[in-house]
């Protein structure tokens, strides 16, 4: 008891001025150690647990108490909730099956729904039929299908509430991402960045699912919902109005991607959430170019600052202006109150899809850190501080290169030297903990025709291990680092055989852990990245580690189930860029380690 | 109303083709081109290929890449199709990409029967991979081989010209 009433008033302080704000119910739960009660563990996307009961000394003893199979194959992102009424709450990849378990009685069914859906969305989601999970607050489960219904079920019953579309799978629009709810309101973001959407971040009741606002990533700025007197840009007023539609060839915005399919953050003291958006449209930079010129393609890659009451935006900052790489901005915003110079900043990092990790001023949207994480990392040298603009290295560049040439050894890979899979941060050690992707591409752009509801790639690639430096393991495809996000420097890190494609936690036992598409959940000293517990799940893992306590007891759960981008890209094996033409490849294949199958695995230390 | 038209003469256009089956002798094969009408013809020469076959994979990475793989290779929820055109033939090929098949819950091979672009091609899709397989062709985007690039363009201006023939009947026939 006096341990839970340390916990709370820890929490209490951590967020002393925010309780006015946010949902109330989700705040408070989130604020108990005890309950994981969003998907990034709270609004700050922290994903750190201050439960300590499995710790570095006995970790060692850490075994599974049970498992269950959801029935469904691919991929299975995303991961349990567990808001204190004992049962654990989950939910599948396409045909988007939500559970409710019983956690005391090894995961007996309480209830299933399992929603209807047209098929032929499966084909519209371009790398697999994923989702990130459901979102809670005041006794509703929130999901969205793949099919872009949003949907609220009574969390004590499965009784579906109501349902609201969010777009339209015949046009490519899909939807993987989680839910997050935000005072009154559920926000909802879109997938379907190579088919030419136009994407979009929508708000709606958490009563009835009625529409509130949308704020468009593409496009003029009464629909992206920017004021060009107020919207600030690297700390400045952005000035000159519709660059949403200036900054693209006639039209071309229309059709301009921008997706934001990842994680949402929220500070509830500045009452902002923080979200990036996806690529810019066709893959082929030539077909974005403006007079002949590269265009900045706005508001594609940027991370966007918006007023969760009315989605009204206060700052934006672009991290990639004209892309030529695929380099999706959708990577989460990690909240985190940093010393910088000295000062006490209000700091919003980032493990970018670019490689580098970024380090901005949350309140204003000023650029503080850009270095790289991924040290392979060639397609830009550096980032120009004032401008805020990567110094692109032409080499690589694959709108200098041209379309139909093939650019090589462009690292990292489109699927970005970090993908979708969330990071945590450990406010007592000031790290970030990431899986991370080393694997480099070559690419050539060729002219892409627009058909709605058809694929607008646009290039072609072939990917590739990235070169090893001294002391790293041969052909390794990724690694689990600690990065300090001020300094700008990789603390630790560990490689792995393949992409480490699974959320990470940080916990106040001195532990990191994640898990491996081999299907490993590691536990890692959270100092020195030294293994200290591993467990082979079925099924390669994407999903993510999260950890709460139950009547006294900690546990850990996690999805595996082997899919995702890694598990199209990776299935086969990469190439070895060395051999010729047919070759077999020499790296790695995933298929020979892991195959299908959704399983929840919750662990806990004997009794 | 133009993508109705154009849909129904990607589906005619595949009646046409499942209409010939087994009709039609097998081509010549040597060890990196066959060649004949049947569907499935390729040439593969230094890594380079014809522009039917080209257009296959470029057909193949835009729709069929996100499930089965770069190169034909498969992923983790889809098979191999270098393999699979290998031990099923053309017509398993052709009738699963027009129906779909539903492997298990949850688990699906659409059917593309709504996708002109997919089913006026189905074809070179099929060469492709069958110039993956058979052929040795390698990995990755290929090149077009440079006289046979040429040859096409030329009766590709001659096939425009008596499409637009075609058009011009067709639309005198409406009326």
């Amino acid at each position: 008891m006096l341990r839970e009433t340390g916990y709370v008033l820890a929490a209490m302080g951590l967020m002393a001025a925010s309780v006015a704000h946010a949902n109330q119910n989700q705040l408070e739960l989130q604020q108990n150690p005890e309950y994981w009660a969003t998907q990034l563990g709270n609004y700050q996307g922290n994903r750190f647990s201050e439960l300590d009961q499995i710790n570095r000394d006995n970790v060692g003893e850490l075994r599974s108490v049970w498992q269950f199979s959801t029935g469904v194959l691919r991929g299975h992102e995303g991961g349990p909730l567990y808001v204190g009424d004992g049962r654990l709450y989950i939910h599948t990849p396409f045909p988007n099956k939500v559970f409710a378990l019983d956690l005391e009685d090894e995961g007996r069914v309480v209830w299933s729904y399992e929603p209807d859906q047209d098929s032929r969305v499966i084909p519209v989601m371009c790398c697999d039929t994923v989702n990130r999970g459901l979102a809670y607050a005041d006794g509703r489960l929130f999901l969205g299908q793949a099919d872009n219904t949003l949907i609220a079920l009574d969390a004590e019953s499965g009784e579906l509430l109501w349902e609201v579309s969010n777009g339209d799978h015949t046009v490519g629009e899909t939807n993987t991402m989680s839910p997050l709810v935000v005072h009154d309101k559920v926000l909802m973001g879109i997938s379907g960045g190579e088919y030419g959407i136009r994407g979009h971040m929508t708000a709606y009741d958490v009563e009835t699912g009625e529409q509130v606002w949308r704020g468009y990533s593409t496009g003029p700025d009464d629909e992206v919902l920017i004021d060009p007197e107020t919207t600030t840009m690297l700390g400045e007023p952005i000035g000159e109005s519709d660059l949403g539609v200036s900054t693209w060839p006639e039209g071309e915005w229309e059709r301009g991607g921008g997706a934001p399919w990842g994680w949402v953050t929220y500070d509830p003291e500045l009452d902002l959430v923080y979200y990036g958006t996806g690529n810019p449209g066709t893959w082929n930079p030539e077909q974005r170019t403006k007079d002949g010129e590269p265009a900045d393609n706005k508001w594609a890659i940027t991370v966007f600052a918006r007023d969760p009451n009315d989605g009204t935006v206060k700052w934006v900052y672009q991290k990639v202006p004209f892309d030529e790489w695929d380099y999706d901005g959708v990577n989460e915003n990690q909240l985190i109150d940093i010393e910088y110079e000295g000062e006490q900043r209000k700091g919003l990092a980032i493990i970018d899809r670019t490689g580098f990790g970024f380090l901005l001023d949350r309140e204003t949207g000023e650029l503080l850190v850009a270095e790289k994480f991924a040290p392979e990392t060639n397609w830009a040298d550096d980032y120009d501080m004032e401008t805020g603009r990567p110094n692109v290295n032409e080499q690589y560049s694959t709108y200098r290169q041209g379309v139909d040439v093939n650019t090589t050894d462009i690292c990292p890979t489109a699927m970005g030297a970090k993908n979708m899979q969330p990071s945590a941060y450990s406010p007592r050690t000031g790290l970030i903990y990431a899986g991370i992707n080393r694997i480099c591409m070559n690419y050539e752009p060729f002219e892409a025709e627009y058909v709605a509801g058809q694929p607008y790639v646009g290039a072609t690639l072939t990917m590739m291990p990235a070169p090893t430096q001294n002391g790293s393991m041969e052909g390794r495809m990724g690694s689990f680092i600690a990065w300090d996000p001020v300094a700008g420097e990789t603390v630790w890190e560990v490689d792995e055989r393949f992409a480490v494609w699974s959320g990470a936690l940080a916990t106040a036992g001195d532990l990191a852990f994640y898990g491996t598409l081999e299907g490993h959940v590691k536990a890692v000293d959270i100092e020195t990245g030294e293994e200290l517990w591993r467990f082979k799940t079925p099924s390669g893992i994407i999903g993510n580690v999260n950890t709460f306590m139950h009547e006294g007891k900690q546990y850990l759960g996690v999805l595996s189930g082997v899919g995702g981008w890694a598990g199209i890209g990776l299935a086969a094996g990469l190439e070895n860029p060395e051999d010729g033409l047919g070759a077999v490849s020499a790296f790695s294949a995933l298929g020979d380690y892991t195959k299908l199958g959704g399983v929840l695995t919750v662990f806990a230390l004997p009794d | 109303m133009t993508v109705f038209a154009r849909s129904c003469r990607g589906i005619l256009s595949l009646f046409a083709v499942l209409l010939t089956l087994g009709l039609v002798q097998a081509g010549q094969a040597d060890e990196d081109r066959i060649t004949g009408e049947a569907p499935g013809a390729f040439v593969v020469e230094d890594g380079k290929v014809d522009p039917d076959t080209y257009e296959g994979y470029i057909i193949y990475t835009r729709v069929c890449m996100a499930c089965h793989g770069p190169d034909g290779l498969g992923s983790s929820f889809a098979p191999n199709l270098v393999r699979a055109v290998e031990r099923r033939g053309w017509e398993n090929f052709a009738g699963t990409i027009a129906s779909g098949r539903e492997v298990q819950p949850g688990q699906v091979m659409p059917s593309f029967a709504d996708d002109p672009n997919v089913m006026g091609n189905i074809p070179k899709i099929f060469s492709y991979l069958r110039a993956r397989g058979e052929g040795g062709l390698g990995r990755g985007r290929p090149k077009i081989i440079e006289s046979m690039q040429e040859q096409d363009e030329e009766s590709a201006e001659k096939g425009a010209e008596e499409e637009e023939k075609d058009e011009a009947a067709e639309e005198a026939n409406a009326e």
